[in-house]
């Protein structure tokens, strides 16, 4: 019977690690001992533990809770994370006071770094002042947006989006709120400039072939059709100048029939018969 | 063996308190969690035009927030007419990974500066959550409101000018299509008397 309360101080906080979704940070906070326990046993990396406790000096504080959500473009947080290069990234931090201390938030500022090495900084962008306070139980929402450059597009970066607060007592704290690897991608939109112009250029070809293609058949066409009417139609040189003679009055047609045909002149006589005649 | 089993009992006390602790601080931690923006929708800011100020409630958290509140004390009366929407928006429940926008629309009373702050909403994190949570929105920051004068000058559609450009050209235009048309009268006039005959 003694036995009884033992049996159940076992029974209940194996059902309560089943029953609850949140054994995960259980578990984490074993593992971080465990790193805890390696780092001081193994003290042949210790340049490596003290780069990380440089690193520590400022952390996130245990009081209070950051999250974050990329509004634009929408990010589901199992794949990685894909920004599409020269278009607006906005994204919104989440941050809750869970101290009996006023927070002040001070400045987030964003960066891109280079995958294999995040000490490694690419491009920084804009550190923007918050200031904003945030009382004990309180909450509060920062709105951060951000471009990436066009020439970024079809490659891998860390972004790190780092959070600076600090409390009413001034101790500072520095928190990283996302620090993975993202790929920036390139839109492919419907109308680009290129496109349209190889399009155009397309067409063009297009069109001229065409129009060679007419050109050449014609004068084929041609040469057989008017070899075939040379043979048909036979006008000789009565009408030589193809005059439509029912056009004209019968009155001149008369007049010029009457009118003795003058013999054909050479430009000389011509020359001549006005020096002759006149004194112009 | 009673001090063994004293033992052993202490040391699951301590595993249980632990857990339960553990447990404890997950059970701070879930319910539902808001994110709050506030966005200013104009691409210009003009004195006495609708300003459309946006809010956005995302509620990351794992279950639907309640008596969700959005109150924004920032637009004064003295400084600011309400258009429309609700300045004290009440939605009964964000589900969980949705989230639900709010508009509000405003005219500002006059050209200048001004710095457009935080909205405050007030929720309940779960059904039996003791207290209602506070939370600050996200801050749209220091705008300009330009001077309908000045915003006039760039995109009105200028009917009066081009009306005074109009009569300013007439004079212009219409001389010498007058005396053109009187020359083609006269010609015309001379032409009909010589069919006549």
């Amino acid at each position: 019977m003694r036995n009884l309360p033992l049996l159940l101080l076992v029974a209940l906080p194996a059902v309560i690690l089943t029953m609850s979704p949140g054994s995960i940070p259980v578990v984490s906070a074993q593992e971080d001992d465990n790193d805890d326990i390696v780092d001081v046993e193994g003290e042949e990396n210790s340049i490596v533990t003290d780069e990380e406790a440089e690193d520590e000096i400022v952390t996130a504080s245990k009081d209070v809770i950051t999250s974050i959500l990329f509004t634009e473009p929408i990010h589901n947080p199992l794949s990685t994370l894909e920004l599409p290069a020269g278009k607006l990234v906005e994204f919104l931090i989440g941050f809750t006071n869970k101290a009996e201390v006023d927070y002040i938030i001070e400045t987030v500022n964003t960066s891109f770094r280079y995958p294999m090495d995040f000490n490694f900084y690419i491009q920084n962008f804009s550190t923007i002042a918050y200031n904003k306070v945030v009382k004990p139980n309180h909450e509060a929402t920062l709105a951060y947006s951000f471009i990436p450059s066009d020439s970024f597009a079809g490659r891998p970066f860390g972004l790190n989006i780092n959070l600076n607060y600090r409390d009413a007592n001034g101790l500072s704290f520095n928190e990283a709120v996302f620090n993975e690897t993202v790929q920036i991608i390139e839109l492919d939109e419907g109308l680009d400039g290129e496109t349209v112009f190889l399009y155009i250029f397309l067409a063009a070809c297009v069109i001229l072939t065409l129009v060679g293609g007419q050109q050449l058949l014609s004068s084929f066409g041609r040469k057989s059709r008017s070899t075939t009417r040379k043979a048909t139609i036979e006008l000789g040189t009565v009408n030589p100048n193809n005059v439509d003679y029912n056009w004209i009055p019968k009155e001149t047609l008369n007049m010029i029939n009457k009118s003795p045909k003058t013999p054909k002149q050479s430009p000389k006589q011509r020359k001549v018969k006005r020096s002759i005649g006149s004194d112009d | 063996m009673f001090i063994g089993s004293m033992k052993v009992q202490f040391l699951f006390c301590i595993a249980a308190a632990l857990l339960v602790a553990a447990y404890g601080e997950e059970d701070d931690n879930d319910g539902a969690r808001l994110l709050v923006a506030k966005l200013i929708h104009n691409k210009y800011l003009v004195e006495n035009m609708d300003v459309i100020v946006k809010y956005t409630v995302y509620n990351t958290g794992n279950a639907a927030a309640l008596e969700v509140e959005i109150t924004d004390n920032s637009f004064d009366p003295d400084n600011f007419a309400h258009m429309s929407g609700e300045l004290n928006a009440r939605i009964d429940r964000v589900p969980p990974n949705t989230n639900v926008t709010h508009t509000v629309v405003v005219r500002p009373r006059k050209p200048g500066y001004f710095n457009f702050t935080s909205a405050e909403v007030l929720y309940r994190r779960k059904e039996d959550a003791p207290r209602l949570q506070v939370a600050d929105s996200s801050e749209p920051g220091l705008a300009y409101f330009t001077s309908y004068k000045e915003y006039d000058k760039k995109f009105s559609s200028h009917v009066v000018d081009w009306a005074a450009f109009a009569v300013m050209t007439l004079p212009s235009l219409a001389i010498p299509f007058a005396l053109w048309f009187s020359s083609k009268r006269k010609y015309e006039k001379l032409s009909r008397n010589t069919k006549k005959h």
